[in-house]
């Protein structure tokens, strides 16, 4: 299989008056297609930040980040926009709804945004599968947090993006509901073949991915396969 | 790079994305309650330029199709003395169709009613046909057709209803009572202003002479009213009659001369309604900019999952600008709405003062520039905060804090130049003219950077001399004045504008009822008599100590021209087109009187008093008109007294509080000179009380019924009641303004909520309560009006008085409880406002704002 992402030498700085801090400093890895990995490490180790690079939410200080076979470095913002639009899908620790959308519309929001038509019976059907049917024309305000975050799983499916990124998708869930997200979350990417960059503090959770890294300080400390991989 | 290339082939105009246009729609549907702010400050804005714009359209077409009917003729000659033979001789001469004359007096009117009373009124003696044009509406219908053949005579219908006058019953004009024959509601050169101070009473001119009111020293105005079949014919006669009309002083006033006088009587009116029309648009642009930008602040959370979903910069940008255009469109369109409404209700406001009959059409033109404008404003100035949209970071959905680099892009620097160019093309396309948009302009930036440099100051001050040793709650307050995020400086432009143009307007209304407030002072003369005979001067100072009066100043007047100065005569002044000394300056009759010593509203100024000496007369002059007549010490002055030339000199310049203890003269002769000339007298005393008044006026129209009594506490009171009509209109078209700012506070306010909402809750979590947090926020608002109201006022304090001195040309005098009283209302409002907007956000559980901060 090919790598679908490759991170290379990748760094990090922010300047803060006449101090520079760094986040995240020389890492490299690659993720082959299809894979699901985890990137753990405690509170400040740049492990968010590490994501939002990948994902082309940002751009790196050096080093370069190679996404669905394009340099991200490369592009401008808009640009990078449309790679998202057309092969990443997102899931968030907030849940990050449009809040003057039904949940319906919120999932469907990437294929019309692609100009795609007859997108309505892919959303309902997501939904279906994520235990929302009855609550499609329900506004997120109306909603509890664990449906939300169902909501946005169906979001992010519904274009079958190549890759996933999942920042903390159960930091605002309790244990129960956190449980059966994760369970929808790990079937679906699994019937889909999508491949998924997991970031998490949370170790039970990164266990469910084929590999591990492990982030301390901005450098990239450990790369091992879980327990449920080996 | 084939990626990239295939990337740019993908982008789609706002036109064609239809994606756009349906979030845009979706996202508007359940949020269009948040942009009422934007909305009514376009509206508001709007609103006061439509109203302003369409009346002005209809007053002019007004003027055009009725000067004729105001003037009622197609020529009037004005004179201050009967017409010369030679002029009378010019008038049987030329071409006219019709002419009617007209001879007008101020004198006092005694009417024997089931109200019965005695007043000052102008008696207007008419002869032939006029009105030419316009018509008369009496009533009864036929009262004037009475009134021209009988001793009968018309009253304005003010006066028919002060004096419940019937036709059972009369009036007495001097020496003769004549019946009333009806009420005049409507008469060409009749009505307006002028009727409420000397309403008058019309009688036919064959019967002026039996009144026996003409007499030496009567000011008298006469007019020739002429009718022409054509316009030729009106210019014909305008060619023949205007140099001898010149000659002696005289005027004259065409249809088109009256066109002219209206517009101009209408220019300063219009001028001051652009102005108010000018801050209303100016604070709805300010409103719409602020609620966009705190719109764009609570829509970033949404732009930046649009963004990491794979919405481009211009899509996000673009789906809040169709909003933003589309509001724009609907608040011009309810604007422009509310605009035609109100324009319905000035020429209500107005009609006190506007001699018209205002025929009030849709002025299409201002329908379609208000639509426009607001369109143009909507987008001009959403435009500079909705840039920042596509500007905000994906990554913001990771990070809530993340504040990108500010980015400098084209589109952003053309927008504020336009923002810059928009106030003073707007103003200079309103007023037509490049220099009034400028100075409009220039006052716009005056006013705003004072205030906002006061706010800065004020932030430097408070954060200088901060008060450690206060209590926590009133600390706290003190220190958002100067923390970062705060509004300061937003809040004291918008408050301290609105505080400075009610302040103004207060101040230069003081500074003028002030003029004619002197009246009112102790030991001051209320009431004065003119037109004394010298024969009657021991009989009306017998009769005023009979009723136990204080005769105060019994004054010789005597009236004169002037003949020559420095040896040229007035014909030599006249054909001297080098000379600059005004036509009318050397033509007017000038009433002098003569004393030895200064009257308590005079001050010398420079020279010597009036005085003879060698047998050389030396007069004293006033100043003011020593410029107009560019005469000064030592210069010559011929007067021709009643046919008998004196030769004088000017000694001393004299300077005059004119609505002080009037009469008052502009030429003040020595004793020993004037004594033998034809005179009359004025005299002036105080009545207190209204019984009093009431006797005294009676018996002296009984006794002298050619003597006037000017009651200054009637005109006091008039001019008062004409005030209050004012400024209830400039208040009424202020309100725009005011209410514009009120919006635009209440964004700034909302800006602030949004900022103050965590540290409150904060604030609340780790144990504040709910009081303190009241008392934070009553302070923060208090503390921010009493600084902007402060500063405000301090403003309008110089701009009073440099509209006072320089403008108006009157005693700069403010009433400063009211303006304290302004200064507490706007204290309170701002506490108001932002009570309002802050209270939701002090009723919130701690744990809601928590939860969703994460």
């Amino acid at each position: 299989m090919s790598d679908i992402l490759v991170v290379q030498n990748l760094s990090k700085s922010f300047s803060s008056g006449n101090k520079t801090l760094t986040v995240l400093d020389d890492i490299s890895f690659s993720v082959e297609e299809g894979a699901s990995v985890s990137i753990v490490g405690p509170s400040g180790s740049g492990k968010t930040t590490l994501l939002g690079l990948c994902a082309g939410l940002d751009v790196a200080t050096s080093g370069t980040v190679s996404l669905v076979g394009m340099k991200l470095n490369a592009l401008d913002e808009d640009d990078r926009a449309y790679v998202r639009n057309q092969h990443v899908g997102f899931i968030f620790q907030n849940f990050q709804l449009l809040p003057t959308l039904t949940a319906l519309e919120n999932v469907t929001v990437p294929l019309e945004l692609r100009g795609e038509k007859g997108f309505k019976p892919k959303g309902e059907e997501l939904l279906d599968r994520v235990g929302l049917g009855d609550r499609m024309q329900h506004y997120p305000s109306q909603l509890s947090g664990g449906e939300q975050q169902r909501v946005a799983l169906a979001r992010a499916f519904i274009s079958s993006p190549k890759i996933l990124f999942a920042d903390e998708p159960t930091g605002n869930l309790d244990e129960d509901t956190a449980h059966h997200v994760t369970d929808i979350l790990f079937n679906i990417n699994k019937e889909e073949g999508t491949t998924l960059v997991l970031v998490t503090h949370n170790m039970e959770l990164a266990e469910n991915t084929e590999r591990i890294l492990q982030i301390r300080g901005g450098k990239l400390v450990a790369d091992r396969k879980s327990l449920t991989a080996s | 790079m084939e990626y990239i290339i295939k990337i740019k082939k993908e982008k789609r105009n706002l036109l064609k994305d239809k994606w756009v246009w349906k979030m845009a729609y979706r996202d508007a549907r359940k949020n269009f309650a948040r942009l009422f702010l934007f909305i009514s400050s376009v509206i508001i804005g709007i609103a006061a330029v439509v109203s302003i714009n369409s009346f002005n359209a209809n007053l002019q077409r007004s003027i055009d199709e009725q000067a004729k009917d105001l003037l009622g003729a197609d020529l009037i000659v004005n004179a201050n003395n009967p017409f010369e033979e030679e002029l009378l001789a010019a008038f049987d001469s030329i071409q006219s169709q019709e002419q009617a004359e007209e001879a007008n007096l101020a004198s006092m009117a005694m009417f024997m009613t089931s109200t019965p009373g005695t007043r000052l009124i102008r008696i207007v003696a008419l002869r032939g046909g006029f009105p030419f044009y316009g018509g008369i509406e009496t009533s009864p219908g036929d009262a004037y057709n009475i009134m021209k053949s009988a001793p009968f005579v018309m009253v304005d219908e003010n006066l028919a209803s002060q004096y419940d006058v019937s036709s059972e019953d009369s009036v007495q004009l001097g020496g003769m009572v004549f019946q009333i024959a009806g009420e005049v509601s409507k008469i060409p050169g009749g009505g307006g202003i002028q009727s409420t101070f000397t309403p008058s009473v019309y009688i036919s001119l064959d019967y002026l002479d039996s009144t026996n009111l003409v007499q030496y020293g009567s000011r008298v105005n006469y007019k020739r009213y002429f009718k022409f079949e054509t316009e030729e014919q009106t210019e014909a006669a305008i060619e023949i009659l205007k140099p001898i009309i010149r000659k002696y002083g005289h005027s004259y006033e065409t249809v088109d001369g009256r066109k002219e006088n209206l517009g101009e009587g209408f220019r300063n009116l219009y001028r001051f309604f652009n102005l108010l029309a000018f801050i209303a648009l100016i604070l709805g642009c300010i409103g719409v900019a602020s609620s966009v930008h705190i719109y764009v602040r609570e829509k970033r959370e949404t732009v930046a999952v649009l963004r990491c979903i794979g919405a481009s910069g211009w899509q996000s940008f673009n789906i809040f600008f169709i909003q933003t255009a589309f509001l724009g469109l609907l608040g011009s369109a309810l604007g422009v709405s509310l605009g035609l409404a109100i324009q319905y209700l000035l020429p209500q406001l107005l009609s006190e003062f506007i001699p018209l009959n205002l025929n009030l059409q849709i002025s299409w033109s201002a329908v379609i520039e208000g639509l426009i404008l607001g369109v143009v404003i909507s987008l001009l100035f959403s435009v500079l905060p909705l840039v920042s949209v596509r500007f905000v970071p994906p990554l913001t959905v990771l990070r809530t804090n993340f504040e990108p680099l500010k980015t400098v892009s084209k589109v952003r620097i053309t927008v504020i130049i336009l923002i810059l160019l928009f106030p003073f093309l707007f103003a200079a396309y309103q007023s037509d003219s490049l220099i009034i948009g400028a100075s409009f302009f220039a006052a716009l930036l005056i006013a705003f950077t004072a205030l906002a440099t006061v706010a800065m100051l004020l932030m430097k001050t408070v954060r200088r001399f901060f008060p450690s040793g206060w209590s926590f709650v009133w600390r706290q307050s003190l220190a958002n004045l100067f923390r970062p995020n705060n509004q300061t400086v937003v809040l004291v432009v918008v408050i301290g504008l609105g505080a400075f143009l009610m302040a103004t307007l207060n101040i230069v209304q003081n500074s003028l009822l002030n003029q004619v407030e002197f009246i009112g002072e102790e030991n001051q003369s209320n009431t004065i008599l003119f037109d004394i005979q010298p024969g009657q001067k021991e009989g009306v100072v017998e009769l005023t100590k009979e009723n136990e009066l204080p005769v105060q100043q019994l004054v010789p007047i005597i009236t004169c021209r002037i003949s020559s100065i420095n040896g040229k005569s007035v014909s030599e002044i006249q054909n001297d087109t080098t000379d600059a000394i005004p036509n009318w300056a050397i033509t007017r009759e000038y009433r002098v009187t003569y004393r030895d010593s200064l009257h308590s509203a005079e001050t010398l100024e420079r020279g010597t008093l009036q005085h003879i000496s060698n047998d050389s007369v030396y007069v004293t002059i006033s100043a003011g008109m020593h410029e107009n007549l560019q005469v000064d010490i030592g210069d010559t002055v011929v007067f021709d007294i009643q046919g008998v030339p004196v030769r004088t000199y000017i000694s001393g310049v004299r300077d005059v509080e004119w609505p002080k203890d009037p009469p008052n003269f502009i030429f003040v002769f020595p004793q020993g000179v004037l004594e033998q000339a034809p005179q009359i007298f004025v005299l002036t005393t105080r009545i207190e009380g209204q019984s009093q008044a009431n006797n005294y006026q009676r018996e002296l129209v009984t006794l002298f019924p050619n003597v006037s009594l000017i009651d200054l506490r009637l005109v006091l009171s008039t001019i008062d009641e004409f005030f209050d009509k004012v400024s209830f209109v400039i208040q009424f078209m202020a309100l725009f303004s005011i209410v514009t700012g009120l919006v635009v506070l209440a964004g700034a306010v909302m800006n602030s909520k949004y900022l103050r909402l965590k540290e409150n809750v904060l604030l609340r979590t780790i144990g504040a309560m709910k009081k303190q947090i009241w008392g934070m926020t009553i302070l923060e608002y208090g503390y921010l009006g009493f600084f902007a109201g402060l500063t405000g006022i301090g403003l309008s304090v110089l701009s009073g008085w440099a509209l006072a001195v320089f403008f108006f040309e009157i005693i700069f005098l403010p009433d400063f409880v009211s303006l304290i009283l302004i200064w507490l209302g706007i204290i309170l409002l701002t506490i108001f406002v932002g009570w309002l907007n802050t209270r939701d956000v002090i009723n919130r559980s701690p744990l809601e704002v928590l939860r969703k901060e994460g």
